[in-house]
């Protein structure tokens, strides 16, 4: 038998390290400054010592005046120190969003979009000026293509910030918790220097160091904890004093890869996407120890069948896990275990509230009425099905096949994800053709996908809830539109990078070469062509929505959120 | 009750409530005007015209004038009362002269098109759909060619390898046509698998002359032979779904040409008609 076997070496954690210009001397600088000079290296493992960490996920970043270091409203996956100089934070209500390098939604006008009949061009990917104008405001360039504001002083004068001197932290909430960034910050004078650490790097560094883990801890708690609790039912009638208590005892949790996208590629290009290899959460059978409050991200709720596990639903930012069993063991002599898994799907950042928490400070403020279902003996013994475990089972309402396929596939990500009947799809691409009317000849869709019975998800941007396509662009020029939320790029700040189309799981962006009104090939001062990146828009520019979904005239084509799988079920039976 | 079964009976019932306002209408006007079939005609060439509208419709789908869906029901059941109006305005006489025969068969192609295209419209894409193995159709010929490719490619590599030129004759008599374009093209719509049958049968038959690696090489062939077999199935479905609209629209137009004509001439040979 041949035993000859292909060897490579085993992939290491800073093979890729954030920026290979890093020095030792550097390193040195930064272990003298707080709050490294803090930090116990005698904590950190081996395999991630300080100096490691600080030479392979962090970069010093000098920032001239203006510059946009981040912008609201960016996913960000890295957190920032200020090493010298003065940064300035924007506070409410912030910059306009020209000013940020994005584009304005605006609705064309009805003479705009009749006049689309004769002034759509002849030739694909056609750019006028006026769509590459910037604002007058901005300017792209500097080492980084970043963004950079043009008058300074008149945005100091007109607007309120705040100073952010040599020593600051920020931008570790929206790096951990996946979220957006909440104001923007730019640099002012010249001499600005932050010390950029990526997620992996802050993420070691909390492992490791309890001095940071508190302090972020700490600034989450304070700044965004007490929000978020007030928003959900269960913790409203909480006072200050009884919210103060949950939030400090309140626990967090990471899970999963904070790059999924780039893991999710891999695992469809060698097909073991499987179930059983992710992260588990909280366990079916296990005690209830605490409230899972799903923060961002994605995890599958699913229940043991057979020798598997069965997917009841996907839960999305704002869903919670175990209040049910929590609130029945609080008013029952009984104990019921977790009735359901809960695994990681990607990446998921969690809030858990202690069951004796729940139990001591929260439940007695809940009216009886207002308190989940309690599990009948029935329903214990698997014999018959609650209210609740029916709300929940949507893959009995969309079909266990149906609801397997979307969440292995990662569909449930998408708020606008173009789903195909193909029982009355006739084919006859009346959508591809209204899809390429309403983008000047572009279609910006493939109508081709991955299949399910009689459901197809064509190749379309999704406008996710978890948008990865806006993690690292430099420019901001990819980013969520204002009014409904769509993920839209601006032309005028894309400058060609390709990161937001590598980075979609989905491959609904697509890089083209554009063109002038003449059809020539736009090309840069050495003459290499202009790239720019493409994809739906949710025709977020033309009244009426989505031309795809308009034009369809059998009611084949529908934009699902596929985190309302209730309406997704009245489709499919329609 | 469910959406669809809803919307059929909504748009039905409109259907009816226009018919039988028509007729009440014009069993009462038919008695107090002589001029009744102006009246129908011109209802009914606007009516013609709205239909028409619907093509012009789907091409500037960039405009908020509602969802194609709902436009599509109009135009069915509006194309349906146009069949009441037609035989109202026709007195339900059978057409004297060759123009008004050439309007009558005209406006009858575009209903009977206009019917089969609806019914293959909501049935076909179930059947292509179950039939699965589905291929754009506009990568058809591509995939075609590369099932050509590798069934060619295994009959010429069996000479050589089993020193034999009974598969590679074979192909060159029967397989090198069925893999050249698309074949049976009725048996796929009508649902007949007669031609694949017997195409499998010969293979089957093949058999018995050839030793075990051949038997391999055929067994490739059977395979791709079935993946073929689907392909044309999907061709001649996807087609027929495109073309049919080849005949609906054109025929249309010339109706429309000709019902024009026919106003013309009505008006041009009516002087004293009161």
């Amino acid at each position: 038998m041949d035993t000859a076997h292909f060897v490579i070496d085993k992939p290491e954690r800073w093979d890729s390290s954030f920026d290979p210009d890093m020095t030792e001397a550097d390193v040195n600088r930064l272990l003298e400054i707080r709050p490294f000079s803090e930090m116990n290296s005698g904590k950190f493992s081996k395999r991630t010592p300080l100096r490691g960490i600080l030479k392979n996920d962090a970069r010093i970043r000098r920032f001239k005046n203006g510059e946009i270091i981040v912008r609201a409203g960016d996913y960000g996956s890295s957190a920032f120190l200020v090493l010298a100089g003065n940064a300035r934070v924007v506070l409410d209500p912030g910059l306009p969003v020209s000013l940020l390098g994005q584009r304005k939604s605006q609705h064309k006008s009805l003479f705009q979009i009749v006049a689309q009949l004769w002034t759509n061009p002849r030739d694909p990917e056609v750019r006028t000026p006026a769509e590459l104008e910037q604002d007058t405001g901005v300017k792209v360039g500097g080492e980084f293509k970043g963004v950079f504001l043009q008058d300074v002083p008149r945005i100091l004068d007109e607007h309120l910030t705040a100073t952010m001197s040599p020593g600051d932290f920020f931008g570790e909430i929206a790096a951990l918790s996946r979220s957006a960034r909440t104001s923007t910050i730019f640099a002012v004078g010249d001499a600005t220097e932050m010390l950029e650490i990526r997620w992996q790097g802050l993420r070691d560094l909390l492992r490791f160091d309890d001095h940071l883990r508190h302090h972020i801890d700490r600034i989450y708690r304070e700044r965004t904890l007490a929000t978020h609790l007030r928003e959900i039912p269960i913790f409203r009638r909480l006072n200050d004093e009884q919210l103060k208590r949950v939030i400090e005892q309140t626990q967090f949790g990471t899970y999963g890869d904070y790059d999924w996208s780039g893991d999710y590629k891999r695992l469809v290009k060698e097909g073991t996407r499987s179930p059983e290899k992710e992260t588990i959460i909280a366990q079916e059978g296990d005690y209830p120890n605490g409230v899972v409050l799903i923060r961002s991200g994605f995890a599958r709720l699913s229940q043991k069948f057979g020798h598997g596990h069965r997917t009841l639903n996907y839960l999305s930012a704002g869903s919670q896990f175990g209040l049910r069993e929590i609130a029945h063991n609080w008013a029952h002599k009984d104990t019921v275990p977790f009735q359901h898994s809960l695994r990681v799907i990607g990446y998921t950042h969690v809030i858990v509230v202690p069951a004796p928490v729940m139990e001591e400070i929260v439940l007695p403020t809940v009216p009886r009425d207002q308190l989940p279902e309690f599990f009948t003996p029935a329903e214990l013994a698997g014999t018959e099905q609650s209210e609740s475990q029916q709300k929940l089972d949507a893959g009995a309402k969309i079909g266990p096949e149906l609801m397997e396929f979307l969440t292995e596939n990662r569909y449930f990500n998408g708020t606008s994800t173009m789903v195909i009947d193909m029982e009355r799809c006739t084919r006859c691409d009346d959508c591809v053709r209204a899809c390429a009317s309403a983008n000047e000849g572009n279609p910006r869709f493939l109508r081709h996908g991955q299949t399910t019975g009689r459901i197809m998800v064509a190749n379309s941007c999704m406008h996710c809830a978890d948008p990865v396509c806006l993690i690292g662009c430099p420019t901001g020029a990819i980013h969520r539109g204002q009014t409904g939320g769509e993920v839209v790029v601006n032309q005028a700040t894309c400058i060609g990078c390709s990161i937001c189309s590598n980075n979609c799981p989905y491959e609904a962006i697509r890089m083209v070469e554009i063109r002038e009104e003449d059809g020539a090939f736009m090309v840069d001062k050495d003459m290499k062509p202009i790239v720019k990146a493409t994809k739906c828009d949710l025709c977020s520019d033309q009244l009426g929505g989505p031309a795809c979904e308009r034009s369809c005239p059998h009611g084949a084509l529908k934009r699902m959120d596929m985190n309302n799988l209730d309406s997704f079920a009245k489709w499919l039976q329609r | 009750m469910s959406g669809f079964v809803r919307r059929r009976l909504l748009w039905g019932s409109l259907l009816l409530a226009a018919t039988l306002a028509v007729i009440s209408a014009y069993a009462r006007w038919a008695g107090a005007t002589t001029r009744e079939a102006y009246l129908s005609g011109w209802v009914l060439f606007g009516l013609m015209v709205l239909l028409t509208g619907y093509n012009w419709f789907k091409k500037i789908p960039y405009l908020p004038l509602g969802r194609s869906e709902v436009w599509l029901q109009f135009h069915i059941y509006a194309g349906l009362f146009t069949g009441v109006l037609f035989l109202l305005h026709v007195r339900g006489r059978w057409p004297t002269g060759w123009f008004e025969i050439v309007l009558t068969v005209l406006y009858v192609l575009v209903m009977v098109s206009g019917v089969l295209g609806i019914l293959i419209s909501r049935g076909w894409p179930k059947r292509l759909t179950a039939r699965g193995g589905e291929v754009p159709f506009e990568r058809i010929p591509i995939v075609r060619r590369q099932l050509r490719e590798q069934a060619e490619a295994l009959a010429l590599n069996s000479v050589a390898e089993a020193r034999s030129a009974t598969i590679a004759e074979f192909h060159a008599r029967r397989l090198h046509a069925f893999f050249a374009g698309p074949q049976n093209f009725l048996s796929h719509v009508f649902e007949i698998r007669l031609p694949l049958n017997a195409l499998l049968n010969e293979l089957g038959d093949l058999n018995r002359f050839l030793n075990e690696q051949e038997r391999k090489v055929t067994a490739q062939l059977v395979t791709l032979v079935r993946q073929k077999d689907g392909l044309d199935y999907q061709h001649a479905l996807q087609l027929t779904l495109r073309l049919w609209l080849f005949i609906h629209i054109p025929v249309t137009y010339s109706l429309m040409l000709c019902a024009l004509a026919h106003i013309v001439l009505v008006y041009g040979f009516s002087a004293g008609v009161r």
